[in-house]
């Protein structure tokens, strides 16, 4: 490499800087670099700190279960531990009645990995014959390139379905489809509810999530969304959702295109806190189970029955937990399944007796993913695994599980997608 | 589902089978078209090659055999005794009768051949069988942590690619092959630079499509993993082999090379530098990339290499971020400095940490059979190389007045004395020959005198690039995709040769239909779930794509389905599933459904099964579609599979489909 001649080349170090052309030139040469520079960063995802979001209310679960009167019982479940999502198949499982064997009862022909919904027409809660097997509505949460929601009836527990559909998409959520005693049924879509005629035909839109909210009771709750569905007294619709407004509980109740709060007063220390519910159950004709989250913090329950107004419960601290599924049994039990291996249940109280309060079950068994709450205070869990379903018994004394039935789930993977 | 998981990988046997005809074909067209060329250039120049002078003993003076009249050739010295090209060449230079050219400097050289041969590299990993899928496992993926304004880009680009795998795949082949063999073969003048300007033609492409603009608006860039992109590099080389020759003399040209190298590695030291992006922990992306690399398909000691350093940069990522920052900030304020000492010394540890990135970092770029080029760290130090050069080119000594011009390193014709000399510049007194006006003849024949073997390479490299333009630019035009993508997902159309069976079934809206009612029409037949959640929907897609193909003639088709689920194949279903799809915009579509004993007929009829899946699965069901003719004979079977689902395979059945079906109506 030569050396420059004096004279010739007066650089003293950067080159070209007393011409003021080259000067422009390495400027813009600059300011390119720091664009790439400054396009690169924005990319890193690494911004300046954010001030933390508060946490999101807690979420209704697909994962549920419904015991009716003698022990009948079903539940909805989700197997097949795959990360693909659509190698995760819901499995709908049905126990005719306390004591009997678990049986898998998923309804054939549609694939279910989008989720499942079920509901039992009629009376879950009212007594009935021992070995009356619990009728079933289940529908399927569209997956893939599916837009609608086939539907599938039974009248014997799941042995045999009679197939429906529903035009729209069901929402992704427990409470998402319901039954009256009449036949008919309400489903929540996922832009708003459907009600359908009797056997559940001729569906017709009762109302989108958009009017809701713009009508005078949405904007009293700061409707965000809705999440359950049910039949209240007579028949009526009832709606429920997350309210973004504090102290107020989303439950609306419709008559002649007008709607209008018909929830409880929230806990009291609820206050300050936006309140959603969680789950919304029929267990009987005209008697309601509400699970009520405040905030992510806390969750309630609260029932409704009999002409009296609303009750609610005490408090169940959510510690941080999130909720995995919830569960309702006859006479308004309640119970949920969070995080970390933690469930409780709940009994309304009776007469003029306290708030009801939440009894805290022991550490639950791995991979737990659905509680049942039998007649009596009989408890038992499903865990799912990849392709089984073990179910857990809950001692008389309430301190330890003893496992009981396995059962093997011919889990179809790789069947859709 | 039967068929159900067949990919459209890089391993698909159909479409690399129809890659390697195509390049051979391709290439052997090539060959030919050389070899033609050769030859009749060949015997052109013996045809009009001028008899050498005879030299007699007495005289010492050339003489043709007889007395010439004429004392300016007397004059002349002898012509020194040469091979044909230099002869050629002289005659050129006296037909031209132009100053001589400028010498190439040798930072150009430096571009010009590393470009070249890298391109020729490239053409040739191109070629490799894998690189038939090269949208769909190596542009797609590497576009997906990009802005979705980069993902469209990219797809729309990727499109041709998928429509047209084959074709693509070669065009690209021969394209990369042509500029770098034109940019070998090119030494100056308009050749040399259309030559360059192919380079940043091609480079663009495939630094927009190939690499979603250098992934600079992705996370993680990084010079070391190849920012801002290989391709983007080799536009710049292409720009500045485009220069024109009054440019390589420029005073500033060198200093900007230089000064802009510098700003780059300042640049890429910042960027390396900044935090929270992950480079000065362990878990930084270069030991990701090291480890990943070293998982590719390559030599055991390379792989050994690759995975210890993943693991060193793992352990101790803090000192190795450190150094490449050092480094790099050192070597672009080296080069900024313009202190030869200094620039010297920025050039060496440049070339040493481009050489150390490109083994250890970047795997050297063409391991694993979609290796398309050998990544950046190679262009990005034959670039410096070449910016030092033109600094020193530029700092040299100055000429004293009167000195002769220096001889360059090219041809001893041009530029020299004795060249000038042979050129016949100094016969007669010295004045140089005037350009005449000539006739096409005289240009033609100038042309083929003039044509050498660069010429020849030159023009051949041409017509190289050209045989991969025009059918990529076909292909991106082109938007139905080319069938054989289907049948390397699902075989050959099956001829057949039976009358259809007969049905009768009912329509979502209760009217019956029978194949007889369906006389004097080309039926498409197939078998659908109403609720099914992957196949069916995209099956019907086809179909409908199929019926936009065949236009006008499509009034002469029907489009029938039959329910295909033992469960569900209510009406409700039918109309449910047809809303979804939009084919109830479809005016000669029928979806038909019946009794579950009707049913059953139907599928036993044409071999099809539909059987319940318990625990939540799909029905389970082929894939499959029958073409009647309009007397009521099956003429074709079709397996449709959907596969991957893409754009491309769905757009390639449908091209399938309505081929079969145009092939039956001509029956």
């Amino acid at each position: 490499m030569t050396r420059p001649q004096p004279g010739r080349h007066d650089h003293g170090g950067f080159p070209g800087l007393e011409h003021r052309k080259s000067a422009v030139i390495m400027g813009g040469a600059g300011l390119a670099v720091l664009a790439l520079l400054t396009a690169a960063c924005g990319g890193n995802g690494a911004g300046p700190a954010r001030a933390v979001a508060p946490p999101p209310a807690a979420r209704p679960s697909m994962l549920t279960s419904l015991s009716a009167g003698h022990g009948a019982a079903w539940a909805v479940l989700e197997v097949g531990g795959s990360r693909a999502a659509h190698n995760n198949f819901w499995q709908l499982l049905v126990r005719p009645a306390a004591g009997r064997a678990w049986r898998l009862a998923t309804p054939p022909g549609v694939a279910d990995n989008g989720g499942l919904v079920a509901t039992s027409p009629g009376s879950p809660g009212s007594a009935g014959p021992a070995s009356t097997a619990p009728g079933l509505v289940a529908g399927f949460v569209p997956s893939q390139d599916l837009t609608f929601s086939p539907l599938a009836t039974s009248k014997d527990g799941g042995r045999h379905w009679a197939p429906g559909l529903l035009p729209s998409g069901l929402a992704a959520a427990a409470s998402a489809l319901a039954a009256g005693p009449d036949g008919r049924l309400i489903a929540l879509t996922r832009t708003g509810v459907q009600l359908s005629g009797p056997g559940g035909t001729s569906w017709k839109a009762l109302v989108s999530v958009r009017t809701l909210a713009a009508s005078p009771a949405g904007r009293s709750c700061g409707l965000t969304g809705l999440t359950a569905v049910a039949f209240g007294s007579a028949g009526a619709p009832l709606l429920a959702g997350a309210c973004s407004q504090p102290g107020v509980t989303g439950i609306f109740a419709g008559s002649g295109g007008q709607w209008r709060l018909a929830g409880p007063k929230p806990p009291a220390a609820f206050a300050g806190r936006p309140v959603t519910v969680v789950q919304l159950t029929a267990t009987a004709p005209g008697k309601l189970t509400a699970l009520l989250a405040g905030g992510a913090q806390d969750l309630a329950a609260a029932w409704l029955g009999d002409g009296q107004p609303w009750t609610t419960s005490a408090l169940l601290p959510l510690g941080g937990r999130k909720l995995v599924s919830t569960a309702a049994g006859a006479g308004g039990t309640a119970g949920v399944i969070m995080t970390g291996g933690r469930a409780a249940v709940i009994r309304p109280a009776s007469g003029s007796a306290a708030a009801a309060a939440w009894t805290a079950l022991p550490a639950l068994p791995a991979a737990a993913a659905d509680l049942v709450l039998g007649p009596g205070r009989q408890v038992s869990v499903l865990a799912a695994g990849r392709t089984t379903v073990t179910t857990w018994q809950l001692s008389t004394a309430g301190t330890r599980w003893s496992p009981g039935q396995k059962l093997t789930i011919p889990v179809p993977f790789g069947s859709s997608g | 589902m039967p068929g159900m998981g067949t990919q459209l990988g890089t391993g698909n046997a159909v479409l690399i089978a129809a890659f390697r005809d195509a390049l051979l074909h391709q290439g052997f067209l090539i060959v030919l078209v050389f070899a033609v060329l050769g030859f009749l250039l060949v015997s052109i120049r013996e045809i009009r090659r001028p008899l050498p002078p005879r030299v007699t003993a007495s005289t010492g003076t050339a003489s043709t055999g007889t007395a010439s009249p004429r004392p300016a050739a007397a004059a002349a010295p002898p012509l020194p005794r040469a091979g044909l090209g230099l002869r050629l060449r002289i005659a050129a230079r006296r037909l031209s009768g132009g100053a001589p050219g400028e010498p190439e400097p040798r930072w150009r050289t430096v571009l010009r051949i590393g470009f070249g041969l890298l391109w020729v590299i490239d053409g040739l990993l191109q070629a490799q069988p894998a690189m038939v899928g090269l949208a769909t496992q190596v542009i797609k993926p590497e576009s997906a942590e990009s802005p979705a304004w980069v993902r469209s880009i990219v797809d729309w680009g990727a499109a041709s690619w998928t429509f047209h795998p084959v074709q693509a795949a070669a065009a690209a082949v021969w394209i990369q092959l042509g500029i770098g063999v034109w940019m070998l073969a090119v030494r100056r003048g308009r050749w040399s630079q259309a030559a360059g300007l192919a380079g940043v033609a091609w480079g663009l492409v495939v630094w927009v499509f190939g690499e979603a603009f250098g992934n600079v608006f992705a996370p993680g860039l990084s010079f070391l993993t190849g920012a801002p992109g290989a391709a983007l590099l080799y536009v710049v080389a292409g720009a500045l082999i485009a220069l024109p020759a009054r440019a390589w003399a420029s005073a500033r040209l060198g200093r900007w090379l230089l000064a802009g190298s510098g700003l780059f590695l300042i640049g890429m030291a910042v960027l390396q530098a900044w935090p929270g992006r992950g480079f000065w922990s362990g878990g930084s992306p270069l030991a990701g990339m090291a480890g990943e690399m070293s998982g590719t398909s390559q030599p055991r000691a390379l792989a050994s290499l690759e995975g210890s350093f993943g693991r060193i940069v793992a352990a101790h990522g803090f000192a190795v971020n450190l150094v490449a920052v050092i480094v790099l900030a050192a070597a672009g304020l080296g080069l900024l400095s313009a202190r030869p000492r200094l620039v010297r010394a920025a050039l060496l540890a440049t070339v040493a940490l481009c050489a150390v990135d490109w083994v250890l970092v970047q795997d050297t770029g063409v391991f694993g059979g979609l290796g398309t080029d050998p990544n950046s760290m190679i262009p990005v130090a034959l670039l410096i190389i070449a910016a030092c050069l033109a600094w020193t080119a530029n700092c040299a000594a100055p000429v004293p007045a009167g000195t002769p011009a220096p001889t360059s390193t090219a041809s001893p014709v041009y530029g020299s004395p004795a060249g000038a000399a042979v050129a016949g510049e100094t016969a007669g007194g010295g004045e140089p020959a005037r350009p005449r006006r000539r006739t096409w003849r005289q240009r033609l024949a100038r042309a083929l005198l003039t044509v050498d073997g660069r010429s020849l390479a030159a023009a051949g490299a041409l017509g190289i690039t050209l045989l991969g333009v025009f059918p990529l630019a076909a292909a991106a035009t082109d938007r139905s995709a080319d069938p054989l993508i289907a049948l390397a997902l699902n075989g050959p159309v099956t001829p057949e040769n039976f009358p259809a069976k007969p049905f009768e079934l009912t329509t979502a809206d209760g009217r019956t239909v029978s194949l007889a009612s369906l006389r004097g029409k080309t039926v498409l037949l197939t078998f659908l779930d109403p609720v099914c959640t992957s196949d069916c929907p995209l099956i019907a897609q086809q179909f409908r794509a199929a019926n936009g193909l065949l236009g006008a003639r499509s009034k002469h088709v029907e489009l029938v389905a039959i329910a295909a689920n033992p469960a569900y194949y209510s009406a409700a279903a039918l109309r449910a599933f047809d809303r979804q799809e939009g084919m109830d915009q479809v005016p000669n579509w029928t979806f038909l459904t019946g009794s579950l004993p009707q049913l059953r007929k139907a599928w036993h009829d044409y071999f099809f099964s539909a059987t319940l899946v318990p625990a939540g699965g799909m029905v389970l069901h082929s894939d499959v579609a029958y073409v009647i003719d309009r007397r009521g004979q099956v003429r074709y079977e079709l397996n449709l599979n959907p596969g991957p689902a893409s754009s491309a395979t769905q757009a390639s059945f449908a091209s399938e489909l309505a081929a079969a079906a145009e092939a039956a109506m001509k029956s």
